[in-house]
Parts: C-alpha cells; sequence; structure tokens
C-alpha cells in the first residue's frame, strides 16, 4: 500500500468528497423522491429535499404489490444465483491454472457469449427452455444466467495472478487439484469473490424479464415485475416508482457493505502469511 | 479425492434441487395452463396492474358463472416480448389483451382467432355496440378477431385564460384558427410557444394528413405521401415550427410543467389520460384548461383512435367460456366498472350515457370518437410511421425541404411494403 | 506449471461450459441461421412461413446510411469513453486506497452507486441537468455564471454524443473502480517498502510499481469495458432514442430500433452478427497484443 501522510490524505479526501458528493447525487434524489409527491417530482424547478414529506408512496406501493410471494421469489432466485458464483470460479481456475487442448478457443467461445445483444438470444433461449420444459419452473428461470462469462473472465484474471509456485508447493504435499482450488485459490481470492457476489446479488435481486417471460403464472414473479406491472400504459407516476426503486435498492445497499470488508482482505497472494 | 466428491456432490445437489424445484411445481401448475383441463376455468393475461384494474370485474363473472378467472397481470414494459414468446412457443392464455396498435401484426402471424360466428350470434358482440373507429381495429380481411374493450382518441388541451388574452373565448375550431392563436400564443416572449407538434408521436401527422384529406395509402396500399393532400398538411404544421410557435425540439420538460404555470406550451394534443395527469401534476391551472375536439382541416377533424380489444388466442381449447368471459366484459355496466378502477373509455357505445362520462373534459372524448379512426391495419405500418419520424425529424431539425424529404419517405414506405 | 491430473481442468469448466453453449452459443448459432431468413413475427408462429433470403439482410444492413453512421458514432463513444472510464475508475481506485479509513470506504459506496440508481430516477435527473434552457437545466444555469452560452447538450447533433458519454463514464465507473481496488488489495506492501527505501517518490511507485502490478485486472477491465461500449445502448435509448438526426444511434439502438420492434428478427440478427464480428475481431486485437506484451516481458 502506498504511504500517504496527513496532509495528503487531507487533500485527498477532500478531492474525493466534492467528487463523490456530485456523483451521488442522482441517488440521493431518487432516495428522496419517493417521499414526494408527483407533481413536485415533475415541477419546473426540482428540488432535491422534498417540500412536503410524505409516505404515500411507500404506502400505496405495499398495499397494492403482492409482496410476501415477489419476495419469496426473489430470494429465491438470488438464492440460486450464488450457484453461479461457484461455477464461474471453477471455470475461472480452470482456465487460468491448466494448459489443456482446445483452452484458447473454448476460453474465445466464453468471451464470445458476451458480444451479443440480449434481445437476440431471447427467443432462441426460450424456445430452447421450451423444448426441455422448463418454462413456468424456477428451473426456466435461473439456468440461463447462471453461468456467466463476465465472471469467468475475472476470475480467471486473479487466479491467473496467483503464484503457481505456492500451488506447486501445495501439489507436492499430496493435495489433490480440487483441495488446491476450494482451500487455497478461493480464499485467496476473496476480494473478487467479493465484488463478483455483489454484483450476482444485485442480478438475482433485481431479475425482471425471465422471470417474466418464463412463467404462466404470477406465483413466479419477482419484486421489479410486482413493481413494473404498477406502471400504467401512459403518463408515469414517478413518485411510486421511486419508492419502488428507493426499497429494492436498500438490500443492495446492505449487501455491499457487508461485501466490500471482504474485497479489502489484506495481502496474502504470495502466500506470505 | 474426498473433497472433489464433496464439490461434485456440491454443485450436482445445487442442480437437483433447482430440478427438483421446478418439477415441484410443475405439478401444481398443472391447473394454470392453457385452460385445456376443467371446464371452469380461463385464463385472462391482462396488462397493468390486473389485481386492482380488473379483479373486481372478474370476480363478478365468477359470482355469475361460477367459471374462475387466472389473470395473468403483465407489466406493458415488456408486454410485446411476453407475446412473442407465446407466438414462439404456441402457449398462450385463452382470452387476451390486445393493443389496437398491436392488431394487425398478431393476426397476420395467426395468434388470434376468427370470431366472426360469435359477433353474427350474440348480442353482446355485436360491433353495432362500438364505436366504429374501434370496430375497424377488429377486422381484418373481412373476419373479425376481437372485441373492442376501452378506446382512447386524441383532443385538443387549451389553456382557456391564456387563449382569452389572445381573443379565442372558445378553443380554435379550424386550422386557421389554431396557426392564429398559436402564433398569438408565442408572441408572448422568446421561450414561449403556442402550440405542441408532437415530433416523437407517429400518429400525429397523420392525423393532420387526413384532415387535409390525404388517405395516406389508397385502396392498393400505395403509399399517398408526395400527393398535395399529404405534403400540404405537412408544410402546415412544420410552419408552426419554423415560424416559431410550436417548439422545434423536445423542451426536455414534463407536459404539466409546460401546460401549467405561465403556459410555456398552452396548447397541445393528447388523449384521455392527461386529464388526471393535469389535475394532479398541474393544480395551480384548475379551471384554467378545457379540451375541446380537433380543429377541423379542410376536409374533416379525424382523430387517431387507439385503445385495447379482448381477443381469443387461437390455440386455445376454451373457446365457449372465453366467450363468456368476452360477452360479459363488453357489457356496458362492466365496461362502466372498469372505467372506475382504471381510467380508461368504453368502447361500448351505451356505456357514454352514463353519469360517469358527463364531465365537460370527458365528453369532449366522446364527441370526437364520432370522428375518428384507426391508422392503416397492416403489420407494416408501424415500420412506415417510425421512418416517417426520421424524415420529419430532417425537415423540423435538419430545415431540409418538405417535397424532397416526402419524395424519400414515400419511396421508402414503398419499399417496406414490397 | 503442469499438473499431472488431466481431467482436473475439464471438471472445472464442464458445468459453466454446459450451460454457456446450451444458453449463449447455442442461441448465437441460431440467431447465424435466422439472419439469413426472412423471419418475423408470422414465421415465429408457424415455421413453415420462414423464407430463406440468402444475404439479402446483409445486404440491407449494410446498404442503409443510417447503420453506417450508427457504426461511426459507436467507435466515437468507445474512442472516447473507454479511455475516460479505464484512467477514471484507476484513479479513483488508488485515491481512494491512497487514502484508507473508513471515510473513504464510504467513497467507494459513493462511486458505485450510479450501477444501482433506477434507470428512470437517472433519465429524469440527467435530462434535468442537460436541459437546455438556461433557467432550468442546472449545467447550462452554471455556465450561464461564466457567460458561455446555453447549449443544446441533447439537441445539437454534435454535442448529444458527448453529453452522453458523459453519462455514460459516470454510470460505468463504479463497477471498474470496484474491481481496480480489489485487486490493489493483491498488491504485497513489501514492494512498496523497498521501493521506500530505494527513495522513490509517491508519484514513481505508483507508476513503476501498482500499474504494472494491476495489468492482470486492467486488461479484463479494458477488453470488458470495450466489449460493453461496442453495444452501447441504453443511454441513447433512454435520453434521446438516437436522435437527433441519428447523431446518437449506436449499432446495438439501431439494431433493436429496425429489427425488434418492428418483429424483423432475420434483419436484427443481420445486424447482430456484424456487430459480433466487429467485437470478436476487436477483443482478439487485443488478446494479441496482450500476449505479445507477456512474451517481451519475459
Amino acid at each position: 500500500m502506498l504511504s500517504v501522510n496527513k496532509s495528503t490524505k487531507i487533500i485527498i479526501g477532500v478531492l474525493m468528497g466534492i467528487w463523490g458528493a456530485i456523483t451521488i447525487i442522482p441517488f440521493i434524489w431518487m432516495i428522496l423522491s419517493a417521499f414526494k409527491t408527483n407533481p413536485e417530482i415533475v415541477s419546473m424547478t426540482p428540488s432535491l429535499l422534498p417540500n412536503e414529506w410524505t409516505f404515500n408512496n411507500f404506502r400505496e406501493l405495499f398495499q397494492r404489490l403482492n409482496f410476501d410471494v415477489y419476495l419469496v421469489n426473489t430470494l429465491i432466485i438470488t438464492f440460486f444465483s450464488f450457484g453461479g458464483l461457484l461455477i464461474n470460479a471453477m471455470a475461472g481456475f480452470g482456465f487460468a491454472k491448466y494448459e489443456f487442448k482446445g483452452k484458447e478457443f473454448l476460453f474465445v467461445l466464453v468471451l464470445a457469449t458476451m458480444m451479443i445483444p440480449g434481445q437476440v438470444t431471447m427467443i432462441p433461449v426460450y424456445l430452447i427452455l421450451n423444448q426441455l420444459g422448463l418454462t413456468n419452473t424456477y428451473a426456466g428461470i435461473i439456468l440461463p444466467g447462471l453461468a456467466g462469462a463476465f465472471g469467468i473472465f475475472l476470475f480467471r484474471q486473479f487466479f491467473a495472478n496467483i503464484s503457481d509456485e505456492m500451488l506447486e508447493a501445495a501439489r507436492l504435499d499430496g493435495a489433490s487439484e480440487y483441495y488446491i482450488f476450494l482451500k487455497i485459490a478461493l480464499p485467496l481470492s476473496r476480494p473478487i469473490l467479493a465484488v463478483q457476489g455483489i454484483l450476482t446479488f444485485i442480478g438475482g435481486w433485481n431479475s425482471f424479464l425471465w422471470p417474466l417471460i418464463i412463467a404462466n403464472d404470477q406465483k413466479y414473479y419477482t419484486l421489479s415485475v410486482g413493481l413494473q406491472l404498477l406502471q400504467g400504459q401512459h403518463g408515469a407516476n414517478y413518485a411510486l416508482q421511486m419508492a419502488g426503486a428507493a426499497f429494492m435498492v436498500i438490500p443492495i445497499l446492505i449487501i455491499f457493505l457487508i461485501f466490500q470488508k471482504y474485497i479489502l482482505q489484506g495481502f496474502d497472494i504470495s502466500g506470505g502469511k | 479425492m474426498a473433497t472433489f466428491k464433496k464439490m461434485l456432490l456440491g454443485s450436482l445437489s445445487l442442480a437437483t434441487i433447482g430440478l427438483l424445484a421446478a418439477c415441484g411445481n410443475e405439478g401444481e401448475t398443472e391447473g394454470s395452463g392453457t385452460g385445456s383441463d376443467s371446464s371452469e376455468t380461463v385464463t385472462f393475461w391482462f396488462m397493468g396492474d390486473g389485481n386492482e384494474q380488473v379483479q373486481p370485474i372478474l370476480d363478478a363473472f365468477t359470482d355469475e358463472t361460477g367459471i374462475t378467472v387466472n389473470v395473468q397481470s403483465i407489466p406493458w414494459s415488456a408486454a410485446h416480448d411476453r407475446l412473442l414468446t407465446s407466438v414462439a412457443s404456441g402457449e398462450g392464455p385463452d382470452v387476451v389483451q390486445m393493443g389496437t396498435t398491436w392488431m394487425a401484426e398478431f393476426v397476420d402471424a395467426g395468434a388470434l382467432m376468427d370470431i366472426s360466428e360469435y359477433t353474427e350470434s350474440s348480442e353482446d358482440l355485436n360491433p353495432d355496440n362500438f364505436f366504429e373507429g374501434n370496430v375497424a381495429t377488429t377486422q381484418i380481411d373481412g373476419a373479425t378477431y376481437a372485441i373492442p374493450w376501452y378506446t382512447e382518441t386524441r383532443a385538443l388541451y387549451y389553456r382557456t385564460d391564456l387563449l382569452e388574452e389572445v381573443g379565442y373565448s372558445e378553443a380554435p375550431k379550424t386550422w386557421e384558427e389554431l396557426k392564429d392563436a398559436a402564433t398569438k400564443l408565442s408572441e408572448r416572449g422568446d421561450n414561449m410557444y403556442g402550440f405542441n407538434v408532437d415530433s416523437a408521436d407517429q400518429t400525429f401527422a397523420m392525423m393532420f394528413a387526413r384532415q387535409n384529406g390525404s388517405e395516406l395509402l389508397n385502396e392498393n396500399n400505395e403509399p399517398q405521401f408526395t400527393e398535395p393532400e399529404f405534403t400540404e398538411a405537412m408544410e402546415y404544421l412544420n410552419g408552426f415550427i419554423q415560424d416559431g410557435a410550436a417548439p422545434g425540439q423536445d423542451l426536455g420538460l414534463d407536459i404539466s410543467q409546460t401546460f401549467g404555470g405561465e403556459g410555456i406550451v398552452p396548447m397541445f394534443i393528447s388523449g384521455p389520460w392527461m386529464i388526471s395527469i393535469i389535475n394532479e401534476n398541474a393544480p395551480d391551472i384548475e379551471g384554467n384548461w378545457a379540451t375541446a375536439v380537433l380543429p377541423e382541416g379542410p376536409e374533416n377533424n379525424l382523430s387517431n383512435t387507439g385503445g385495447a380489444n379482448l381477443a381469443i388466442w387461437n390455440s386455445t381449447e376454451n373457446v365457449d367460456n372465453a366467450v363468456l368471459l368476452i360477452e360479459f366484459m363488453s357489457k356496458p355496466e362492466n365496461q362502466l366498472q372498469f372505467l372506475e378502477t382504471s381510467s380508461s373509455l368504453p368502447a361500448n357505445m351505451e356505456a357514454w350515457e352514463d353519469e360517469a362520462l358527463s364531465n365537460e373534459l370527458i365528453t369532449t372524448f366522446g364527441e370526437q370518437l364520432e370522428n375518428s379512426e384507426h391508422m392503416p391495419l397492416l403489420p407494416e405500418w408501424e415500420q412506415i410511421a417510425q421512418s416517417f419520424l426520421t424524415y420529419w425529424e430532417q425537415i423540423t431539425v435538419g430545415g431540409a425541404d418538405v417535397a424532397e424529404q416526402m419524395e424519400a419517405f414515400n419511396e421508402e414506405a414503398t419499399n417496406i411494403l414490397n | 506449471m503442469k499438473s499431472r491430473n488431466k481431467l482436473a481442468p475439464w471438471v472445472f469448466i464442464t458445468p459453466a461450459m454446459i450451460l454457456l453453449i446450451a444458453f449463449s452459443i447455442l442461441p448465437i448459432f441460431i440467431a447465424f441461421f435466422i439472419s439469413f431468413t426472412d423471419l418475423s413475427l408470422s414465421g415465429l408462429a408457424d415455421f413453415s412461413r420462414i423464407e430463406f433470403v440468402g444475404l439479402e439482410n446483409y445486404q440491407d444492413v449494410t446498404s442503409d446510411g443510417v447503420f453506417l453512421q450508427s457504426i461511426g458514432n459507436t467507435l466515437f463513444y468507445v474512442a472516447l469513453g473507454v479511455p475516460l472510464v479505464v484512467t477514471l475508475s484507476l484513479t479513483v481506485a488508488v485515491l481512494i486506497q491512497m487514502g484508507n479509513g473508513p471515510f473513504f470506504d464510504m467513497m467507494r459506496l459513493f462511486f458505485y452507486s450510479p450501477s444501482i440508481t433506477n434507470i428512470v430516477a437517472i433519465a429524469i435527473v440527467w435530462s434535468f441537468l442537460f436541459n437546455p434552457n438556461q433557467s432550468i437545466g442546472l449545467i447550462n444555469q452554471v455556465l450561464s455564471w461564466v457567460n458561455i452560452g446555453p447549449i443544446g447538450w441533447l439537441q445539437n447533433p454534435q454535442v448529444a454524443k458527448i453529453s452522453l458519454i458523459i453519462l455514460a463514464v459516470w454510470r460505468g465507473l463504479g463497477i471498474n473502480m470496484l474491481i481496480f481496488s480489489a485487486a490493489l488489495q493483491n498488491i504485497s506492501p513489501t514492494l512498496y517498502e523497498a521501493a521506500e527505501i530505494d527513495g522513490a517518490t509517491r508519484w514513481e511507485q505508483i507508476w513503476n510499481i501498482t500499474i504494472p502490478q494491476l495489468k492482470f485486472s486492467t486488461f479484463f477491465v479494458v477488453v470488458t469495458t470495450i466489449i460493453g461500449w461496442l453495444q452501447f445502448f441504453e443511454e441513447p435509448f433512454v435520453m434521446t432514442e438516437g436522435g437527433p438526426l441519428n447523431s446518437t444511434m449506436s449499432i446495438a439502438l439501431f439494431i433493436y430500433k429496425n429489427g425488434f420492434q418492428f418483429n424483423r428478427f432475420g434483419y436484427a440478427a443481420a445486424g447482430s452478427m456484424i456487430l459480433f464480428v466487429i467485437i470478436i475481431v476487436a477483443t482478439l486485437l487485443q488478446m494479441k497484443v496482450q500476449r505479445r506484451r507477456d512474451e517481451n516481458t519475459i
């Protein structure tokens, strides 16, 4: 870690403080707008703080939202998404630490999956799921997004950075590859696991399109779908949308703050403990 | 090796749990499929918040007939995608709410059932019950594919106080008056306008073209965009922008901001949904605004019909119950019930006799509905209309020549239709 | 390092590969075939109505002036936006790490907040910021204090792209900053200590230790950011719909508007394939450059 003296730290602090404050203003606006009335949001002279604090938006939100069902579904989907975390880490490790035939090609194939817009694959994936009989099931909702090239690539980069000598030493000690992965590599990659964890949570928590498309029944709907249902065909009830958005972002903030601790885990990449 | 087994077990069990959960739920959902089993259910796809807007009617239906309605609410923002996947898989509901602008494409794809026989035999489903403009959206190639449910059309919203000030005690009644009033209103200041020429709405200019007598497409579906009826209307609208009477580009403001307060844009054309939006977001101008039917062009004051119909999914086996549900929802009292919960105007003309629709602001729309038509019902029309907007932008923002752009537009439209 | 266990790598990558092949690769192939047909809504309903049209979709797409314009726009976005995102996110990550402490940890959340802000909120706030009217739009209001005339941020065809880049950089900074933050944690302090002893200045330390040590994550950030920005979509979709006068139209938005909105799936697939080729060529080039760099440093 670069060492900094007190005065530099203060300068950095001020710089970051100003820059950060500007960056977060739209977010703050979003949260505060949840407490405004719609007229106030669309008024010509927009304000940050509500002129009149109101809880009506939240009241309407919880009254109209079939909260329990949507919450349970969202939690189930988010939970199973973390299975994807493990699968991506495994793949990243495989690509990083081994030489095998076709490795280059397969890795490019993995990256290729990031290079096509979602709408293009939406209908083919749906048809595939239909053939597999997985429409209207949790599996149909979760499986398509479980493995992700972004995560695999990210893990691969981090695992590649782990010194081979350390793994070699473990091997000489008789450790199996799988032991090395689980007990050595994964713990070393805690910071990046935390980052991917945050992303996985956000993805699962906000899932909208697939639960809607796959479901033939509202009992598979997630919170995001439920929130969208409250929007009419014309004219937006911004206040209600902001209330929904503010509500949805709270667990994300919590997860971020929890996981951030792990991003800041002390250094121990070269095995020095 | 022990760890290997553990890991393998771990990922396998994760997958198994997933599949088990999937299978487990498959069993439960048998009953809510496409209604092919139990004869006392019917599935209905509704766009928007079904719980709040349509459940009361469905409950009344169940009370009367004993048939349970499995309603699936679908958010507007993803409705088209949802319908696409249904077309792809062939699995859909029994009754589906179908927006008028989507009728052409889904009928063309064969997704909706031909229900001509029912409209002929059933009193409730008789086309004469409904506004002509809406009925027209249900009939394609001589067959009927849906029943009108709710309707909308466009009318003129105007600031009565501001128009008074420039000498108009009533809304402009003709194209000339509209232009005159708008010009006078725009003279109030630099950033003040009189009227809004909506460059994001693909039906706006088409309405005015029709008011000038343009057919848009002739009987052979050939584009008529180079004919004087069409180009004159475009020149008329472009005049507003070039003279500063209407903003040339999006002001980046909400309509309630431009209509309320000082009235930056004191006249605009839109549908009935704006009434509650203005009431809510611009309460400061209460009593100082009204609606009026569209000013008459050289030929007429035709407006644009929209709304939604109720259709039967072609592959359903539950036709009888589907028809019963649609009949129920087409009754005037049930359409009024829907008006109450969703503020959507009934397509059933008898319903308009009710007090609920007697408010002056709303009767305007009822009146306009008598002179209102839908855009051409071709699957390709949407693409033509969208391409029009790009040529229109060249004229209003890029300063291009109207005749030239209309030539190019006509050519592209011809290509699209072939 | 070669392990004697030949099976292990396959065990590691197989679950992910199966899922990716089934739900990503296979669909891409299907899309590839669709691009040679006239698939539309009616074709979806009834496969027998689909007709093979050979290269027609590709010819149509490449002869569309707006498509070519969108390619130019997209390359502009990438050329300007990617360096900005990468350098700014790296800068923020390094500065926060130098700061060190609860205040700075909170800053990480601040910089990540754009990624978790609802898109509608973003649209409303930034539309307000960009409003051309000097008495309404905040940016123009501030500019008017120093007598810089009102700028049509989203109205002026020359400026609109820049406005969207500013918006997109603001949004994209967070995740890359997080990744750099995680990578920074893995740099051994002893390297810095040794450099301190040798009398290196902080700037020299950053240049000679931090940046090289971040190579693996920088590569990731650059590659994924380029892949992402070549598919620039949401910002023009939400803020300008590709206007004014198609000056902000991106390839992905063009495909969406001309393909998906009109159910012209064959046409959309062809456009997507062209985009795909552009992206994969760009990525392979980067990988080649990286490999050469790796070889040179050994």
